[in-house]
């Protein structure tokens, strides 16, 4: 655990050097996802000019929906994204080959080697945007409260990654499905909505089949109206079987791989 | 000047062939931007509860303006285009135009024009899927001047698409990387362009300032005309200010080419 965390820390210094190093990519990146950002919290002011609900949610309880599903998202893409989506590219050109001689696991050498900081920076906001929404709404969570909060983020980070992993692990069995991990952004969209608008058909896929909407809906339930076990079971339970998933699918493919004729 | 047309047709034909290559990306691409009209559903039935009308029109026709924006998206939304201006500027391969009485322009647009056509028809088939579960939600109008003046103002609109993405690739003269230029780019198109939301919802002072700049242009207008969210007076006085933009953007595009090409090092073949 120790020398993971320690070649972790080495890879995040590389990733700070050379931030430092691109500094002007870096400030445009930051810039295109704050105003991408903006763009999710027009959309909910637009319709709220219109309407006084969403599926019973207020205008602030959304816009704490929005943030919540916007920090996962953000540390989503500053830990994982673009390790996970050179991941996918390295099985294809047989570069794969490299994380295999490296001195640890493999799913967690090749997952988890770059930071995107532009990315991270604006975890800042998204946390700002809950956090403006909760006084808006004038919630007083406890220290309790905070931290369970924070808790089932991370539960939700987990859950994403796992999905993702499961993703980019199909590389392993279709090399030409190119392109897929990137129409992972879909999933996103459904993060940002009110788990009570899903009925029917919808409910069962998107609540209950894939985790695209309790990741998010849950940790802000949790934040407006208190701890409640169900959810929380819910949540936890469901972060313990993706990641499961994920880490048997990925050794399994692991098994397949034949360098660049994988 | 049919001979000068005949390149260009060349030109298209290779797009068609070299896009029909790529059948399964489009496809999948459309696959997953029915997702994205589920979320859209999810959201906008949400918001309707309760009320009949949103902006003045009821669900069936704000679900009708995200189908038809959709399929406007895919017959004449600028896909990848600035990138491949951008790679063929980076690796040399313009080098080749510099020598041929080929515009560039022309050729790019040409290929445009038949990598829409395959991924215009290929959105087809999972609407042509959904429909089933769509029709109850379709409501378009059936004047007649909306197709007469929605025609042009859509063949209007992808030449304003084609003509910012072709900025964008030409800035490679410049820049050596526009990818982030382009996303950001992409917010601000999304926005005014009526993709993110029906631009109508906005506030009136920012909708009427909207209908002078040419993201307006790009995708809402052309969608608004077919699904019945602007007038016939105001589709009129629309095509006048879209062919300015189109002429604008047309002389803008020039004037980075010409300038471009001064800052441009061609090497070897």
């Amino acid at each position: 655990m120790l020398h993971h965390l320690q070649i972790w820390l080495a890879s995040a210094r590389y990733s700070v050097t050379r931030t430092l190093m691109f500094r002007f990519d870096f400030f445009l990146w930051a810039t295109v996802e704050l105003v991408w950002m903006g763009v999710n919290l027009l959309l909910i002011s637009v319709i709220y000019g219109h309407t006084d609900s969403i599926a019973g949610w207020s205008k602030y309880e959304m816009m704490l929906l929005v943030g919540t599903a916007m920090l996962i998202q953000r540390l989503l893409f500053g830990f994982f994204w673009s390790s996970l989506f050179d991941t996918a590219r390295n099985i294809r050109s047989g570069h794969f080959d490299f994380f295999l001689a490296q001195p640890g696991n493999v799913m967690f050498m090749t997952t988890t080697r770059k930071l995107d900081l532009d990315s991270l920076v604006n975890t800042f906001v998204a946390a700002g945007v809950v956090i403006y929404a909760a006084v808006q709404l004038g919630l007083q969570p406890g220290p309790g409260d905070i931290l369970l909060y924070l808790l089932m983020i991370g539960c939700g980070l987990l859950i994403h990654y796992s999905a993702l992993v499961l993703t980019i692990s199909l590389a392993f069995w279709i090399t030409n499905a190119q392109g897929l991990e990137g129409s992972y952004f879909t999933l996103f969209e459904f993060s940002r909505l009110p788990r009570q608008a899903f009925k029917g058909a919808a409910n069962v896929i998107f609540v209950w089949a894939l985790p695209a909407v309790i990741v998010s809906n849950i940790p802000a339930h949790t934040l407006l109206h208190g701890f409640e076990p169900r959810y929380a079971l819910w949540l936890f339970g469901a972060t313990v079987a993706w990641f499961a998933l994920a880490c048997t699918v990925f050794n399994r493919g692991l098994r397949r791989y034949s360098s660049a004729s994988s | 000047m049919f001979p000068v047309l005949a390149k260009y047709r060349q030109a298209f034909l290779i797009g068609l062939q070299s896009n029909l290559v790529y059948r399964w990306n489009f496809a999948l691409r459309g696959f997953f931007s029915l997702f994205h009209l589920v979320v859209v559903f999810i959201l906008w039935s949400a918001a309707y509860e309760g009320q009949t009308t949103i902006g003045g029109f009821d669900l069936a026709q704000t679900m009708t303006y995200f189908v038809v924006l959709l399929m406007m998206q895919f017959f004449i939304g600028a896909f990848n285009e600035d990138y491949q201006i951008s790679e063929e500027i980076r690796n040399g391969l313009i080098n080749q135009f510099l020598l041929k009485p080929v515009n560039y322009f022309l050729y790019r647009f040409s290929i445009f024009l038949a990598a829409r056509l395959v991924s215009g028809l290929l959105i087809l088939i999972p609407l042509a899927v959904a429909y089933p579960f769509l029709h109850d939600y379709l409501s378009l109008p059936d004047e007649a001047w909306r197709l007469g003046l929605g025609l042009p103002a859509m063949l209007l609109a992808a030449l304003i698409q084609f003509s910012i993405a072709y900025c964008f690739g030409l800035l490679t003269f410049w820049f050596l990387e526009i990818q982030g230029f382009v996303i950001l780019s992409l917010a601000v198109e999304s926005v005014l362009g009526g993709q993110i939301f029906p631009l109508d919802l906005m506030p009136d002072w920012v909708f009427r300032l909207a209908q002078y700049l040419p993201f307006y242009y790009q995708m809402y207008f052309p969608v608004a005309i077919f699904t019945g969210r602007i007038d016939q007076a105001l589709a009129v006085q629309g095509l006048g200010i879209q062919l300015g933009w189109v002429a604008l953007l047309l002389v803008f595009n020039h004037f980075l080419w010409t300038r471009g090409l001064r800052r441009h090092t061609a090497v070897g073949g």
